[in-house]
């Protein structure tokens, strides 16, 4: 059960027009072709999205499932939105566990014996049968995923607290002081069973913020119920953030310092993509340390950059540290520098957006959102945030 | 659904092509970085709204099925119609399962014409890389009540041995036809497409089956020179024909000229082709990317100069590649120079090696060879 209904508000301009789990990701990808492809690489053939927030374009990216091979006869992908329900009083998903309790049938018309239970907006790489192997042989209610954080960021994480077995005692969310770095990657597995009960139990709680970490997790660890940590080692990313998505884009340009390697052929990552013609880098062009995808035309210079398909960048534009998503268009002689600009923007002529990195406190990731044209001559600011046309300025 | 039907001969055998048609039919040799040829007239009916192809497959076609599938990167995997392959035997076995011609081949497929639900028919060779719009070339046969439409070319495309060239009137009636001649004649070159009525396409066969005519040029074009209303629809566009190494290295090359590139790839009738579910292309810090064409799935960390990289290449570092064109998982390894050479799918050019062929003599590594 993928949990993809997130508004991303974090995320501003990038989440206006769709949930963040349909936010373009590392040149051909979406954030959820990453849980996604996991799923299928491990052997789980049914899948359920749940969708809430601007779910239209998720929806259709996601269509049949078939990109994941997960258009089958029995089982495959299925969108699950909130719905009015048989005593007509259809709410809105109010938590995750929520979430998941108002598709009881849903999971009871496949009476699954576990529950693999992932959130949309995380990028990694990870076998969730080796999970499962580690919950039946424990023989646990409920397995979280965990990996060891540096001890200095661990306040900002859910913390679990282990024995020397690693079975959780305790879990504490953003603790202030907290008594280990195993932090909760936001996947968990239950034995369906109990999950359920629970699950019918914190619905009845009026006082419930009916959440997995808040409410569902607590519940079980003072009920006793055996649970455990499963200890994942590997890249793994919350783009959650400007700044968070931006370094993870930046990541596959360094595969191997980052350990992310996107082009391991025993873990294919799966999109839905239309058939472009190869990119082009012109006579004129240069493109070094960089992702470039099928459709771009690159005539300018390209350095530390990521760039999704149909990329223009015209003769003499200059592109460093930026992510420019589907279709965006630089012009002669602009410049793009730490930013990310968003699908089918312009960056119009001698334009400059976002700043050399520097330790001014303002200083940040420019952004323009998508459909957005950036008049010839026009200055945006680091760390900026561009939702709106901007007049160009004449020379 | 529209009223034709599409019919692509996927079979042209052609030696001149050395070790690139080795384990493959010309249909199936790749072009332009991701393609294959057959997807030029697969796109091409798909994109004139076509819902039935039938593929005529004959000799060399384990890789041509292996690309197409079931038909379903380019929407034709469909419950009725859609894309049927139509191998030899599949009907009769007359001459040992070869085809002599065209009209051998449609013969071989008879019982599969007659169940051909629409009314038209356009016949097409899987080996022409052009983007063709064929509606308006249906649309024209339709309104000019022409009972053959040749689709034509003011250009000699190819060499004139492998096509029809048609001497025109002042309404494009084709007045004369020069068969495979040994020089250019006439007005028009032949892209040798045609569209017809499936009844007359039926009685066609029957007639040169019952002579023994296993040529469309002979039984069809000449034969009826007169007799039926034949017409020209031109076609200004980039066409290219694939008949030798050093034309194929060259019609490759001019993918590198935008005007080319922009003619044969429009938004408005993309030509598809096999999924691969590759990620993007990887440039390392010290690659040097220059005048070139790459496919998705690359990873370039040495330098690439006037090439064109099919999916999944790979150029390590200090490796040059220049005026190359390397085919699908393809890899040149530290050091290694390429230059005016074709290396074939899986190719491996081990560390070091040096490897030079010519514009004009193309140096060609034949498919999962190791060097």
């Amino acid at each position: 059960m993928l949990l993809a209904g997130g508004q991303g508000s974090r995320l501003k301009a990038l989440t206006s027009k769709v949930a963040k789990p349909a936010v373009p990701f590392g040149g051909k990808y979406r954030i959820i072709d990453f849980p996604l492809s996991n799923c299928v690489n491990s052997g789980i053939d049914t899948v359920g999205v749940l969708t809430q927030y601007k779910p239209l374009e998720l929806n259709s990216y996601i269509g049949s499932g078939q990109p994941w091979d997960l258009d089958v006869m029995d089982g495959g992908v299925h969108i699950l939105p909130p719905y009015v329900q048989e005593d007509e009083k259809g709410t809105w998903y109010k938590g995750t566990a929520n979430a998941i309790y108002q598709n009881l049938s849903f999971l009871e018309q496949y009476d699954p014996e576990y529950v693999l239970i992932l959130s949309g907006d995380h990028i990694y790489k990870m076998d969730y049968s080796k999970m499962l192997d580690h919950h039946k042989a424990v023989g646990a209610a409920c397995t979280i995923s965990v990996m060891e954080v540096p001890m200095e960021e661990a306040s900002r994480f859910g913390i679990m607290n282990v024995d020397h077995n690693d079975k959780i005692y305790e879990f504490e969310e953003k603790p202030k002081k907290p008594k280990s770095n195993l932090a909760s990657m936001g996947i968990y597995i239950f034995t369906w069973s109990k999950l359920r009960d629970y699950l019918i139990a914190d619905e009845k709680d009026e006082k419930s913020s009916n959440d997995f970490g808040k409410n569902i997790i607590p519940a079980m660890l003072n009920a006793g119920e055996i649970m455990t940590a499963y200890r994942f080692k590997g890249y793994w990313k919350d783009v959650g953030t400007i700044d968070s998505l931006w370094d993870a884009n930046m990541d596959l340009l360094s595969p191997i310092q980052s350990g992310f390697d996107l082009y391991d052929p025993d873990w294919p990552i799966y999109a839905r993509t239309s058939v472009r013609p190869p990119q082009f880098i012109g006579a004129t062009g240069t493109l070094k340390h960089s992702i470039a995808t099928s459709g771009d035309e690159i005539a300018g210079t390209v350095e530390n950059s990521v760039l999704f398909h149909s990329v223009t960048v015209e003769e003499g534009a200059t592109v460093r540290y930026s992510i420019l998503m589907p279709g965006a268009v630089v012009k002669r002689g602009a410049m793009v520098e730490y930013a990310i600009v968003a699908e089918r923007s312009t960056i119009g002529e001698d334009a400059h957006v976002g700043a050399d990195k520097s330790d001014r406190e303002d200083w940040g990731i420019a952004v323009v959102a998508q459909d957005v044209k950036v008049g010839d001559g026009a200055q945006v600011d680091a760390g900026a945030m561009i939702t709106r046309n901007i007049k160009g300025v004449k020379a | 659904m529209n009223d034709l039907h599409g019919i692509i001969f996927a079979y042209r055998e052609n030696s001149d092509l050395r070790e690139l048609v080795q384990l493959r039919n010309t249909c199936s040799v790749p072009f332009g970085g991701r393609y294959r040829l057959v997807d030029f007239a697969l796109s091409n009916m798909v994109n004139a709204g076509i819902d039935d192809v039938g593929l005529i497959v004959y000799t060399s076609y384990q890789s041509l099925l292996d690309h197409v599938g079931s038909g379903k990167d380019w929407d034709l995997a469909r419950k009725r119609g859609g894309l049927r392959i139509l191998p030899p035997f599949s009907f009769a076995g007359k001459h040992g399962g070869r085809y002599r011609g065209r009209m051998d081949a449609l013969a071989g497929v008879y019982s599969y014409l007659k169940t051909i639900r629409q009314d038209y028919v356009v016949l097409a060779s899987g080996d022409l890389a052009a983007n063709l719009p064929i509606n308006e070339a249906f649309e024209q046969h339709i309104k000019s009540g022409a009972d053959i439409t040749a689709i034509c070319s003011d250009t000699t495309y190819t060499d004139p041995r492998l096509c029809n060239y048609f001497s025109i009137d002042s309404q494009d009636k084709i007045v004369d036809v020069a068969a495979s001649p040994s020089e250019v004649k006439g007005d028009v070159a032949s892209l040798e497409v045609y569209i017809l009525s499936k009844s007359l396409l039926m009685s066609l066969v029957d007639q040169c089956a019952a002579h023994d005519v296993s040529s469309f040029s002979q039984g069809v074009l000449l034969a009826n020179l007169g007799k039926l209303d034949m017409r020209c629809f031109r076609f200004d566009g980039y066409i290219a024909r694939v008949v030798s190494v050093a034309g194929y290295f060259q019609q490759n090359m001019a993918l590198l000229d935008p005007g080319i590139r922009s003619d044969l790839f429009r938004p408005d009738r993309p030509i598809k082709t096999k999924d691969q579910s590759n990620p993007s292309t990887y440039y390392g810090p010290q690659s040097e990317s220059v005048n070139s064409l790459i496919s998705d799935g690359c990873i370039v960390e040495g330098t690439v100069i006037n090439s064109i990289l099919a999916r999944g290449v790979r150029v390590e570092k200090g490796a040059r590649v220049e005026n190359c064109i390397l085919m699908q998982r393809a890899s040149v390894q530290e050091g290694a120079v390429l230059r005016y050479a074709i290396a074939d799918k899986n190719v491996r050019v081990c560390q070091g090696r040096m490897l030079m062929g010519h514009g004009t003599y193309p140096l060609v590594i034949a498919k999962n060879e190791i060097v």
